[in-house]
């Protein structure tokens, strides 16, 4: 009887947000046992490990276009400026002058300065969608599927449509491959967990991530509440392209070459995780930690059916068959819920 | 006495000229604004032709470089022009259907996937030994349904239409790439199972003045789409669910129906087209309507049809396709490929703010 | 069918909220082909009785007959099916067609889909050319008049064959010299067999267009009466305020310090040279009828909408957007609260601080207790009825939704609180712990602004009332003095 009360008490006390969060969780653990139980040798420390690990650059991205998407808007330009900020860091890093042909060539500049510019010209991306989503109004779907193209572009250019990867510095490939002292754990896994910890303190415990919700929640109301609600958003314009370049210049280290059709799709791929993590852009919910969720969801159907000999061709299907699934699923929990 | 009632009547002249100038002023203002928005107008119906002269005319003038890919080296030559409008066929069949939904207030990003997932399976029937009518058939009725699906899931579901067709893009692009099999990039003949030679009939084969059957097809939907936009219910009910879907519906309208039936209208467009591209390459490739939304969607900005909908104009789309084509395919004979993503974003972006700047702006 | 002599008769017509009883036991007759008028104070049951009509909203208990049969619309589309159409103050035309394709809208005569030009479009163009020559039928309807639009709607409820237009409030937004041609069609109306109810707050109307007029007071029928029975505007005012006792205002004593905020000259769209002072300690009053520029006026001091002229506060010139305005000292009850004041799907805890946020957090921080402790505090201090601070303020009733956006403002530690329409649609406990609030905060010598169209709620508690009308301050009253509630209404209707 207690308990009961105590239970009738507490459950309409936990907002929307936490509770399609453990819903989430919840499917997480019923996937993952049938996975264990249907797929041979799923269930091993490493192949859990690699399932967090794998993903570490879609959860980068996750975390701006989690936070967009809270606000009711969309960001598909972080695919082009991944291809953008890893080309740029190799431009500016392959010496000057070092050989006839024309990609081999580079700036020649320090690899900090190089890494410095391109972050800039990542942000600088990121300040166009902000320019034409927060000023001019227009739907943000159309400019950063632009903004996509722009950057995707800009890269094809200076690589000639394919890649740089010669006369680098030896410091280039140093961020991307390193291993924590060890054990075989990246510095990207480790740059991704520490953006993660941060994002979601700055989604919970600060004045400008609760900005975020009220913007999602009601924008007339914000703006006159004296939140400015332009502003907002171009920040946030400027912080999901930063973290695109982040994970650019990572990418581009690890493979020691700035690839123009490097990341495609990742975009859709940010997108379905914070969705499966119950990101909901009709009105100012989700949070970072779904978006966490979400990603291991995905990887977890991904591996899944590649343990089960499914080809990668599958990946495509799989994604779609599960984001309408997650999307309906938590519409039915929620409205059970009322 | 005297002197009072003159000074007063001067300040009262004072106060009437007041009136009276900012009367003026303020009517100078509107006379302004009305002119200007008039101007606005005439600018929003020319514009778009102008803009395709221009280019046209920018790329004729211009000493083209590497022009052997056009034949006698001239942009206006035949040949460059039956090159243009050929390889211009895909956008020009799907981009009318694809306008009377924006104007209806919907989106389908879904219509590049659609378009490659048609061309794998209408290679895959034409190699299995089907007849080109029979195989278009098919194709297009499995289009319909794609289509319908996305009406389904926007209109039934009520998913937000970005997100909805945007994840039946990856839907219908990963069942075209699970139908190639593994190791092969696309359908095409082999060895024990050899393409048919006709497929390249529908839109290859010169039928009348250097141009394929589809060309013509493409012409016929065009004209089918600009007539039903301006002279059937159907274009008139989209400008009007767009517009004040609320007033619509008071009208008897069913919004769902008629938007259920432009999502399926969308999909049976994007299969002929990707039945085109399949004919055209005489192969299956699950990645030949990549990023067709992206066109469609810069060709319709172009065309001046509203963001939220409500107005816009088939044949305006049409020109606006066919900027896009010049302006790719005259760059590739100047600079190399690979300006071309470039140059296309550009394009979208000053689509958009012509758009913001003639079709946005109310009085 | 045999044509009654009633086209409408509303029998014992109730109408619960969960707090309060909006409609009743109304009864009374619409006779056909005649202008019925609807008046009433704002909260005195028409609007409710309109949207039971237009099938917006379902009635608790009773019985409405059209043209002798049981009429119970299940929405707007049905109502208007069985020959109910209704002008609303949102116009349901489509900007982007031309006059006569919205006319033709959705009973188009076509041939497999292709629109043909016939008789009925044509008859639908002369009918609407008859009402109103001037709008050519290619023209679109974006380039018209709001009053040019209404006609369009109105053509399309005459062809249509309606039996009745409901009109609320259409003079609302147009010019003297439309409003007069507006009221030839209304009058031609009877002789096309079509009834109107209509909706006004401007008595002249009334008498110059109605056959019928019906009275409401508080949820219930008054009267219903020819209108040539009734002898002038004071008579019909009377019948409107009935004997309403307003609670009693004690005169403030007060050393006059100088004013807080001085506006000079302020003009925009709505709003026509409006001048005035506010003192601290003062509790001012805006009152007008829908449409007189209050919400308007709140708006541009607060920096939401542009405008010409000065606003000078303590002494400096206000910014002009909203933020700068909160910071300045000035915060605003937006007059609707759920869409403009409040976020609904989030908790209490949440809404509270948001207009302050700087006091509740350390170097851009959250500090979570502190947030928990002040949400906790209004909760008490404002009587929010909740079983958690955690609870989403979408579930809340409307008096506690409107107590959570006077919390958010009061958070704000304003100087200045700007408060549009605070107690509507709240119950009459609510509402007296709301005005008691209000009083609370002036003898902490803030400076308070209401914008009301109630006119008791603006003879309890203000010191000052400015009486709005068509955007310009027409009267400033002080309370305890001069007060005269029929003078008052004679003035915001339109009186000169």
């Amino acid at each position: 009887m207690r308990t009961n009360q105590a239970s009738g008490a507490a459950l309409p006390q936990m907002s929307n947000e936490s509770f399609l969060t453990l819903f989430m969780v919840g499917v997480l653990a019923v996937i993952f046992a049938i996975a264990c139980l249907v797929v041979p040798n799923f269930f091993q420390a490493r192949n859990v490990l690699n399932i967090v690990t794998n993903n570490w650059f879609i959860i980068i991205l996750g975390i701006g276009v989690t936070f967009l998407l809270i606000t009711g808007n969309f960001d598909m330009s972080v695919g082009g400026v991944i291809a953008l900020t890893g080309v740029l860091s190799v431009w500016f890093c392959q010496g000057a002058n070092v050989s006839q042909n024309v990609l081999a060539n580079g700036l020649g500049l320090p690899y900090i300065l190089a890494v410095g510019l391109a972050l800039l010209c990542a942000v600088g991306i990121g300040a166009i969608n902000a320019f034409f989503i927060a000023r001019l109004k227009v739907p943000s779907i159309i400019i950063t599927l632009g903004t996509m193209m722009l950057a995707r572009g800009i890269a094809q250019i200076i690589t000639h449509g394919a890649q740089r990867n010669t006369s680098l510095p030896d410091e280039f490939g140093l961020v991307g491959t390193a291993a924590l002292p060890g054990t075989n754990i990246k510095i990207s896994v480790l740059v991704m967990v520490v953006l993660v910890l941060l994002a979601f303190v700055f989604e919970k415990m600060t004045v400008s991530g609760r900005r975020i919700y009220l913007i999602g929640a009601n924008s007339e109301a914000s703006r006159l509440s004296g939140v400015k609600v332009g502003r907002h958003l171009a920040s946030l314009y400027m912080l999901s392209a930063l973290l695109a370049g982040i994970t650019g210049i990572l990418l581009a280290s690890e493979y020691k070459a700035g690839v123009s059709n490097r990341a495609t799709g990742y975009e859709f791929d940010a997108l379905v995780i914070a969705l499966l993590g119950g990101v909901s852009i009709a009105g100012g919910f989700g949070s970072v930690l779904g978006m966490f969720v979400g990603a291991i969801i995905l990887s977890v159907v991904t591996s899944a059916a590649t343990g089960l000999l499914l080809s990668p061709d599958w990946q495509f299907t799989i994604k779609g068959v599960v984001t309408f699934l997650a999307i309906l699923a938590q519409r039915f929990a929620l409205d059970r819920r009322k | 006495m005297g002197p009072v009632a003159p000074q007063k009547a001067a300040w009262a002249s004072k106060e009437q000229e007041g009136k009276t100038v900012s009367r003026t002023s303020q009517e100078s203002v509107r006379g302004r604004l009305e002119r200007s928005n008039a101007l606005r107008a005439n600018i929003k119906r020319v514009y778009i032709y102008v803009f395709l002269v221009l280019i046209v005319a920018i790329f004729s003038v211009a000493k083209l470089g590497q022009v052997e890919m056009f034949g006698r080296g001239h942009f206006l030559s035949p040949n460059s022009i039956v090159n243009l409008l050929r390889s211009a066929v895909p956008i020009m069949t799907l981009a009318g259907a694809f306008t009377l939904l924006m104007i209806s207030g919907y989106i389908d990003l879904s219509v590049g996937s659609a378009m490659s997932l048609a061309a794998v399976v209408f290679a895959l029937m034409i190699r299995s030994g089907a007849s080109l009518p029979a195989s278009i058939a098919g194709v297009l009725v499995m289009g319909i349904a794609l289509g319908a699906i996305n009406g389904f899931l926007v209109m039934k579901l009520r998913i937000t239409p970005v997100i909805a067709t945007l994840v039946t893009l990856n839907l219908y692009k990963g069942i075209a790439l699970l139908i190639v099999p593994d190791g092969l990039s696309a359908i095409k003949g082999t060895a024990e199972a050899p393409m048919p030679a006709w497929i390249n009939d529908y839109a290859r084969k010169d039928v009348l003045l250097g141009l394929p059957w589809a060309f013509y097809v493409a012409l016929l939907v065009i004209a089918a789409l600009v007539i039903l936009q301006r002279k059937t219910i159907i274009g008139k009910y989209a400008a009007a669910i767009g517009g004040n879907r609320t007033a619509a519906e008071l009208s008897g309208i069913s919004a769902v129906k008629m938007v259920w039936i432009l999502y399926a209208a969308v999909g049976a467009f994007a299969a002929l087209a990707g039945i085109s591209r399949a004919s055209y390459m005489s192969l299956g490739d699950p990645l030949s309507g990549d990023n067709m939304e992206l066109d469609c969607i810069i060709a319709v900005l172009l065309g001046g049809t509203a963001f939220s909908g409500g107005e816009g104009s088939v044949a305006k789309t049409i020109v606006g396709a066919l900027i896009i084509m010049c302006v790719t395919t005259g760059l590739m004979t100047v600079i190399p490929a690979y300006w071309q993503t470039v140059a296309k974003a550009s394009v979208l972006l000053i689509a958009v703010i012509l758009n913001h700047l003639l079709v946005r702006v109310k009085a | 069918m045999e044509l009654t002599d009633n086209v409408l008769e509303i029998r014992d017509l109730v109408k619960d909220f969960p707090s309060v009883r909006a409609v009743n036991n109304v009864s009374f007759d619409i006779k056909r082909n005649t202008v019925h008028c609807l008046v009433g104070e704002n909260g005195a049951g028409k609007s409710t009785l309109i949207k039971i009509l237009t099938g917006a909203d379902q009635r608790t208990s009773g019985n409405i007959r059209l043209n002798g049969a049981e009429y119970a619309p299940r929405s707007t589309k049905d109502a208007k099916l069985k020959g109910i159409s209704t002008l609303f103050q949102e116009l349901n035309v489509v900007d982007q067609l031309t006059v006569e394709e919205n006319l033709s809208l959705g009973m188009e005569d076509t041939t497999l889909g292709f629109l043909r030009r016939t008789d009925k479009t044509k008859r639908m163009v002369e009918a609407m050319n008859s009402l109103e020559p001037s709008i050519k039928p290619r023209q679109l309807v974006s380039s018209l008049s709001v009053a040019k639009k209404q006609i369009v709607e109105i053509a399309k409820a005459v062809a249509t064959e309606s039996d009745i237009i409901i009109m609320d409030e259409p003079t609302a937004a147009i010019s003297e010299g439309e409003i007069k041609r507006l009221f030839k069609i209304i009058k031609g109306l009877r002789e096309r067999n079509v009834t109107v109810i209509y909706i006004s707050h401007r008595l002249d109307e009334i008498f110059e267009l109605g056959d019928y007029v019906t009275v409401m007071r508080d949820g219930k029928h008054i009267d219903t009466r020819p209108i040539s029975q009734i002898k002038d505007r004071g008579e019909l005012v009377k019948l409107m305020i009935g004997k309403t006792v307003f609670e009693q205002y004690t005169l403030k004593e007060g050393a006059c310090k100088d004013p807080i905020l001085e506006v000079r000259g302020l003009s925009n769209q709505k709003l026509n040279d409006i001048c005035f002072d506010v003192h601290p300690g003062e509790i001012v009053g805006f009152y007008g009828l829908v449409g007189a520029g209050k919400t308007e006026l709140a708006r541009a001091i607060y920096g939401a909408d542009s405008y010409g002229g000065e606003i000078r506060f303590k002494g400096r010139r206000l910014p002009n957007s909203p933020d700068k305005v909160i910071a300045a000292g000035i915060a605003l009850v937006p007059e609707e609260r759920r869409s403009q004041g409040l976020f609904t799907i989030l908790t209490i805890r949440s809404n509270v601080p948001v207009m302050n946020m700087r006091k509740i957090s350390r170097a851009g921080f959250i500090d979570g207790s502190r947030e928990r402790k002040i949400s906790q505090e209004y909760i008490e201090k404002l009587r929010i009825a909740t079983s958690s601070m955690e609870k989403e303020t979408r579930k809340l009733s409307g008096g506690n939704q409107q107590k959570v956006v006077l919390a958010k403002c009061l958070f704000a530690d304003a100087d200045l609180l700007m408060l549009d329409e605070p107690t509507r649609g709240i119950d009459v406990g609510a509402k007296s712990e709301i005005y008691a609030i209000i009083r609370r905060l002036s003898e902490e010598g803030k400076a308070i602004m209401i914008f009301s169209s109630e006119l008791p709620e603006v003879v309890n508690i203000c010191d000052t009332i400015y009486l709005l009308y068509d955007g310009s301050l027409k009267e400033t009253i002080r309370n305890g003095c001069d007060l005269d509630s029929e003078k008052i209404l004679h003035t915001v209707t339109g009186g000169a």
